[in-house]
């Protein structure tokens, strides 16, 4: 109830339509991330030139854009799947070099390993490492509770709805403890109810873990509820892309953002920029 | 509630259809004997097949008790499958992963292929003799051969994305190999398990015409060159059993070990 009254105060508030700013980050020293005039080609023909952005410790970066527009190239270049053939990619000043725990990815279709218990799916990077068995089963706890999946340790991802095993996806970044989380349009193919309830999980878990996030969408809804930036792509080849700031109200996770004024007009202008 | 019952009843349906065909076979069988139109040189009657199996059982095949005659086989078939199946998986998971380990074993291994086995006796007599070590070989081969193309088959069944998640969490190359692409292959191996174990005892007679006075093969060729046709008829079917009872094994563990197979 309190939110609503904070929301229709808000609603008096005079209407401006928000300007999509230079692509230029806000000047915070020590970016996590830093993309330097970052150049990709395939098979000889560029996809994009000269893109350079910096995203801040525990900010969530919105990329947004239409198929093929090369947001999916972004994040896997960040992820190391790919490597800039121009420019530089730098994750917390170093270049990126190869995929590596500190950039977690959470994928379109989970990416789960049916073969393993939920516990073992979330704590495979400390497998990995080398953590002994009731260190793995500790933190396999708490990043379970931490995404809501408390009692489904024991269960096998098949057994578990789409949404849930996205949520095993995101608790099994999260134990990594990464620098930036990667999120590929990781919620595209669940339904709206599913959806909405993730993304402020999302937000939730960045206000208790303070994790940096890149997230790829082509919604322009799930962008504004979730970003503090939105990054709009159309065409990359000549490297320049509208930055949009957003600025709702905190908690950010809160679900009557949706219907902020300030969301409504954010949507609205994206979606004018989009059809020009 | 429906469906647990008609889930029941095709359970049932099921075993009933499995258990009733052999049994029209077998009524087949003891008709077309009984009416004595087939020479029993040909197709003995399953009583007197069921009498020389119990002659065996009592008095053992040419000095050797039957037992012996089957444990030999088992041990044959069992050292072979046994290392052809490790080796096999090994070199198939490498092969589907290592793109120069495919190409290293690409044209030795798909030229020996297509060899029947039985072409190959000749030269493993000159080569290993007609001891053990042949006729082991000879099953080894084919356990392998089967087992390496099922393992490379399934490690490219492996998912481009759960590879590049076990990459993002840290995995260090085995760590893929023994989390990922092993598993991702496992639902093909255990298939080729199958299809190995049915070769194998296949291969297991003719490694057995390699010479020698044990195994069951040689029960099946010693009688067959007496015309004995009756033993001949009981050490196949005892065969056929080994191969129905360990193929029914294989399929039971594979249930349980690839248990999340078909599950998405």
């Amino acid at each position: 109830m309190s939110s609503y009254k904070a929301l229709s105060v808000v609603a008096d508030q005079p209407f401006e339509t928000p300007e999509p700013n230079s692509s230029k980050a806000p000047s915070v020293m020590n970016p996590v991330l830093k993309f330097e005039k970052v150049g990709f080609q395939y098979d000889g023909r560029p996809i994009m030139r000269d893109v350079s952005f910096a995203m801040q410790p525990g900010e969530i970066v919105a990329v947004l854009g239409p198929s093929g527009c090369g947001k999916t190239t972004i994040l896997n270049m960040v992820a190391g799947f790919l490597d800039p053939t121009d420019g530089v990619a730098l994750i917390d000043g170093r270049e990126i070099r190869g995929p590596g725990p500190d950039r977690g990815v959470v994928f379109q279709a989970a990416a789960l390993f049916d073969w393993m218990t939920v516990a073992d799916n979330i704590s495979f990077s400390l497998r990995c490492a080398g953590r002994p068995r009731a260190e793995r089963r500790q933190v396999a706890e708490e990043m379970a509770a931490l995404v809501g999946l408390t009692g489904f340790e024991d269960a096998y991802p098949y057994q578990l709805s789409g949404g849930m095993r996205q949520r095993v996806g995101l608790a099994r970044v999260l134990a990594a403890k990464p620098k930036v989380m990667l999120m590929d349009e990781p919620f595209s193919a669940l339904d709206v109810q599913t959806r909405e309830v993730l993304q402020e999980e999302v937000l939730r878990i960045r206000e208790r873990t303070g994790c940096t996030t890149l997230f790829v969408t082509h919604s322009i809804d799930e962008a504004v509820f979730l970003g503090d930036r939105i990054f709009l792509l159309t065409d990359l080849k000549d490297g320049a892309f509208d930055t949009f700031s957003v600025d709702l109200p905190a908690p950010r996770g809160n679900p009557e953002n949706r219907l902020h004024p300030a969301f409504i007009r954010l949507r609205e202008a994206i979606y004018r920029r989009m059809r020009h | 509630m429906t469906s647990t019952t008609a889930a029941t009843r095709a359970k049932r349906q099921y075993l009933a259809i499995a258990i009733l065909s052999p049994l029209a076979i077998f009524l087949a069988w003891t008709l077309v004997t009984a009416q004595g139109g087939v020479a029993p040189i040909i197709l003995p009657s399953p009583g007197a097949v069921a009498a020389s199996f119990l002659d065996m059982v009592q008095n053992g095949y040419s000095g050797v008790d039957l037992w012996m005659h089957v444990g030999v086989s088992l041990q044959r078939v069992g050292v072979a499958f046994v290392t052809g199946t490790t080796l096999g998986v090994t070199i198939g998971l490498l092969r589907g992963r290592i793109p120069n380990v495919d190409a290293l074993f690409l044209v030795p291994f798909e030229l020996v292929r297509p060899i029947p086995p039985l072409g190959l006796i000749p030269l493993f007599i000159l080569w290993f003799g007609i001891g053990e070590l042949s006729k082991i070989l000879l099953i080894f081969l084919s356990v392998f051969l089967i087992m390496m193309v099922n393992a490379q088959a399934g490690s490219r069944s492996c998912a481009v994305d759960a590879l590049r998640a076990a990459q993002s969490m840290g995995a260090k190359r085995w760590q893929i190999f023994r989390f990922v692409v092993l598993p991702s292959a496992l639902p093909q191996i255990m298939t080729g398990l199958r299809i190995a174990m049915g070769t194998a005892l296949t291969i297991l007679v003719a490694a057995e015409l390699l010479g020698g006075d044990r195994g069951l093969g040689f029960v099946i060729l010693d009688a067959s060159s007496f015309f004995r046709t009756t033993y001949v008829f009981a050490g196949i079917i005892l065969i056929g059993l080994i191969g129905l009872l360990s193929d029914r094994v294989i399929a039971w563990f594979s249930r349980r070990i690839v248990h999340w197979e078909g599950k998405r």
